[in-house]
């Protein structure tokens, strides 16, 4: 039994941080959202460009998606902002927080007569929230609490062929110890959709893993275009992956060959129960980041080639790569250099251990690289136009 | 002996990926399933990019990984650079499925 230092919430999660984010229902909050988070300077800004004017599928995953950070494992409570009368309501989303336990708020800019009053409103409520989130302990807790989210970034060759198995080597080691992993990017198993449905706990999951992958393929057909220079991106084919299949046979080394539980949609709760699951998004990073985020990740591996600034801003991300050049060349994106285990004497064995090591200190509190900078992407995959 | 810097995932695999710079005319000394192969590099390879491992016809399939990962856009020989210039993927291709052709 292995053990961390974590939040615990009312709900039954347990947080390896402690953070209060100010959540915009609409873009016409982002401002105020950016201001307050200024002015409460350990506050998280959630801005975004939905939220209005969308069709029904998307207004739920926009709302599934705010939902699922305001109620993330690692948030204390949120404060929600709207401008007006939103499709997303503001009220709504702060009564969903609150009945997990979280502390919430609501503020309403025209309620508020106006942005000045609005920003001040959010600042109080915010400020508040932090100064007790700053009060709380963190507790011993089992490691069988946490979800592993797996993305990778800028693959290159080197991806499939070392840092994705030390990524598949921990994420199975949390498993093994009851816990969680998730990996997602549905386009990016174009070709090996068959191995994955053979892993399948059960013909209903193989099935939905390739109707997933079907849909995902007539969506890109009907676009009348070569998928290519999208996927792979310029940047995959400069370190040599020439086809999404290939990119998507590597990507797949990340999730190892263990059994997978269930799929579940972009943004959807990761189930309780321990074990692989996939989480239908594109191949966007910051959109399938940010779709894992929602869905309760604690924290994220990102296993990169040639280096990457993709993270989140409330599951702190820890970035391996194998790539001997990558961890020279942009040091800032790089927790984890593995490299010696494709270039020099080490094996995946000892790249796991690194990683895991790393892993151990973050979710004790150990700021990540992405953290130390302030770095961070929120992107919700859309499924329709605007209206 | 087989070079460390050559990758070959699968025994029936026909690229490798080489984890150096190799250029034209080098010759690279293969391991497959304990039989040694030499090959003669055709072109300069980049860091991470493929090397075909024997002769692929026009239209014939890429393995990778033991899978296929695209097919021959025109005829490679063993020791060519393996990359976008040669090979085409069979997803995604809208561009086809709007000729009618895919």
């Amino acid at each position: 039994m292995t053990e961390f230092l974590g939040y615990e919430r009312d709900d039954g999660s347990i947080g390896i941080r402690n953070f209060v984010p100010i959540i915009a229902t609409a873009p016409y909050a982002n401002d105020t959202v950016k201001r307050a988070a200024e002015i409460v300077d350990d506050a998280i800004p959630i801005t975004h460009p939905l939220g209005r004017c969308q069709t029904k599928p998307d207004v739920f995953q926009t709302y599934r998606t705010l939902l699922g950070y305001a109620t993330h494992p690692n948030t204390y409570g949120a404060v929600v902002v709207a401008h007006a009368g939103e499709i997303v309501d503001g009220d709504e989303l702060a009564d969903d927080i609150a009945e997990t336990g979280r502390p919430s708020a609501s503020v309403n800019i025209h309620d508020e007569k106006g942005v000045m009053n609005g920003l001040k409103a959010t600042v109080n409520a915010t400020r508040e929230m932090v100064q007790d989130a700053s009060a709380q302990q963190r507790q011993p807790h089992d490691i069988s609490n946490l979800t592993f989210g797996i993305n990778c970034a800028t693959s290159d060759t080197t991806s499939g062929l070392c840092q994705h198995k030390a990524t598949a080597g921990a994420a199975w080691r949390l498993i093994d110890e009851g816990g969680r992993a998730v990996f997602a990017e549905t386009p990016e198993f174009f070709g090996g959709e068959e191995g994955l449905a053979e892993r399948a706990v059960n013909d209903e999951v193989a099935e939905k893993i390739l109707d997933y992958v079907d849909h995902w393929e007539q969506r890109l057909q009907e676009t009348g275009y070569d998928v290519r220079g999208a996927q792979p991106t310029p940047d995959n084919m400069d370190g040599g992956l020439t086809t999404i299949e290939e990119k998507a046979l590597g990507a797949l080394v990340k999730s190892g060959d263990g059994p997978i539980q269930d799929l579940v949609d972009y943004a959807e709760k990761i189930p309780d129960e321990s074990g692989m699951y996939i989480m239908d998004t594109p191949g966007h990073g910051a959109e399938s980041v940010t779709g894992i985020g929602a869905g309760g990740a604690h924290f994220m591996i990102i296993s990169t080639g040639q280096g990457h600034t993709l993270s989140n801003a409330i599951m702190p991300t820890i970035k391996i790569t194998g790539n001997p050049g990558s961890a020279e060349r942009v040091p800032e994106e790089t927790d984890v250099d593995v490299s010696e285990a494709l270039v020099g004497d080490q094996t995946i064995d000892w790249a796991t251990d690194e990683l895991w090591d790393e892993i151990m200190e973050v979710v004790n509190g150990k700021q990540t690289l992405s953290e130390v900078f302030g770095e961070s992407q929120f992107a919700i995959h859309r499924i329709g136009p605007s209206t | 002996m087989a070079e460390q810097y050559v990758k070959v995932v699968e025994p029936d695999d026909n690229v490798a990926t080489f984890i150096r710079q190799v250029d034209e005319g080098e010759t690279v000394d293969i391991s497959i399933n304990g039989e040694a192969r030499t090959i003669t590099i055709n072109d300069d390879i980049p860091f991470g990019h493929k090397v075909a491992l024997t002769d692929i016809d026009e239209g014939g399939t890429v393995y990778k990984y033991g899978l296929s990962i695209g097919y021959a856009s025109e005829d490679i020989e063993a020791g060519d650079w393996v990359h976008v210039h040669n090979v085409d993927s069979n997803y995604g291709r809208g561009d086809k499925a709007a000729e009618g052709t895919a």
